[in-house]
């Protein structure tokens, strides 16, 4: 698979956003599964039954060799969302949307659903018309809560923010000469407690 | 990089100091220094100018653009100038800082000083901030940028390398640069 080579396998975020359920259709019976249905009164779930199935399950079901599912676009991606995220993308509220919006948009695509084209556009126009206030808020926020600032945020733009503070403070702590004052380290201080710990146990 | 690996490189900076002592050539790895003659001006690295600063044997002359009226004119044109303007010191903001910390008494008028770097760094930042938001949304591939600073690419940089990341995956999705198979 080409393009899952670019995708991290043992990063989390990638392994969270591929368990994003899926609106599936079953195609054909699957025998002795129908309690996963809980509206069923079967012991086989049967073919037309409709159900929500996470992305990597989906994605075994539903290819060009086996079509035991057909799989729908989630609503989030559906044309009234994607105008809604053409009107103004900066004031829509990614993180409620699907926390992993743009990653769990980009699995979708493998579908070649006919929408794929458009969704694909969507993410990319969405990405670029946020990117300056991601920008903005994480290069000037110091020494503040930024709870606020990123709850709209997808994760990856979360991701991204972090990024940001990262190089602002960085900067700002070697501005107020923070960086040449010797400090005791992490790994030490923590050791101390862990020992005191320890003592205060056994003690 | 962390701002003072980048300061470490701007210690390497040449810079006037007056020493008040003598000594003959000292011999280091990074190149000969000396001879010093007491009260003779001479070229030392940024690094042992501090040091000889702190010790207070000699003192500091801070370089021809470090003046008041020079970085007015310099934050004239960079208001002016829809681009990046060249700036007399490619480690302006690192050498602004050192010297106004250990060699304050030898700069003429240092809160103005203070004051107008900080200026200059504020409105290079907006500028910088600007055109990166311009380059993400159009959809070039690489963009030029002349006259940028270390100091001032490292803060954006774990920022917009990200970013670039993010968009590089989105637009892949659009191109289908990467093959789709399902096998």
């Amino acid at each position: 698979m080409a393009l899952e080579a670019l995708e991290e396998y043992y990063d989390l975020d990638d392994i969270l956003s591929s368990n994003e359920k899926i609106p599936c259709k079953i195609e054909m019976p699957i025998y002795r599964l129908g309690y996963l249905d809980s509206s069923s009164i079967y012991d086989d779930l049967l073919p037309g039954s409709k159900m929500e199935l996470p992305y990597w399950m989906a994605r075994s079901l539903c290819s060009r060799k086996r079509h035991m599912v057909s799989v729908e676009l989630p609503k989030n991606y559906r044309e009234s969302y994607r105008e809604i995220l053409t009107a103004d993308a900066t004031v829509v509220d990614l993180h409620k949307l699907g926390p992993y919006y743009y990653s769990f948009g980009t699995h979708l695509l493998k579908y070649e659903l006919p929408d794929s084209p458009d969704v694909a556009k969507i993410l990319v126009k969405a990405f670029q018309t946020r990117f300056r206030k991601v920008m903005d808020s994480s290069q000037n926020a110091y020494n503040e809560d930024t709870s606020k600032l990123t709850e709209k945020l997808d994760e990856s733009e979360r991701l991204l923010f972090k990024a940001g503070q990262l190089g602002l403070n960085d900067f700002i702590r070697w501005e107020t000469r923070q960086t040449e004052k010797l400090t005791t380290s992490d790994m030490v201080k923590n050791h101390r407690k862990r020992k005191r710990a320890i003592m205060e146990d056994t003690g | 990089m962390d701002p003072s690996e980048v300061e470490f490189l701007a210690e390497k900076e040449m810079i006037t100091v007056v020493p008040n002592f003598t000594l003959d050539t000292i011999y280091l790895i990074g190149g000969d220094i000396g001879p010093f003659t007491a009260g003779m001006p001479m070229e030392v690295p940024l690094w042992m100018a501090v040091n000889l600063k702190q010790r207070q044997k000699a003192r500091i002359r801070p370089p021809e653009w470090m003046d008041v009226e020079k970085l007015q004119e310099k934050k004239q044109e960079e208001t002016d100038s829809k681009f990046f303007t060249e700036m007399p010191c490619k480690h302006y903001m690192e050498l602004t800082q050192l010297l106004l910390k250990y060699a304050i008494d030898d700069i003429p008028h240092a809160d103005e000083t203070r004051t107008l770097i900080k200026d200059i760094w504020d409105l290079r930042m907006a500028k910088l901030r600007s055109s990166v938001d311009t380059f993400v949304k159009s959809d070039a591939t690489h963009a030029k940028l002349l006259h940028l600073t270390l100091m001032e690419l490292n803060t954006v940089r774990p920022f917009l390398t990200k970013a670039l990341d993010q968009l590089h995956v989105l637009r892949t999705n659009i191109s289908g640069g990467v093959e789709l198979t399902q096998e």
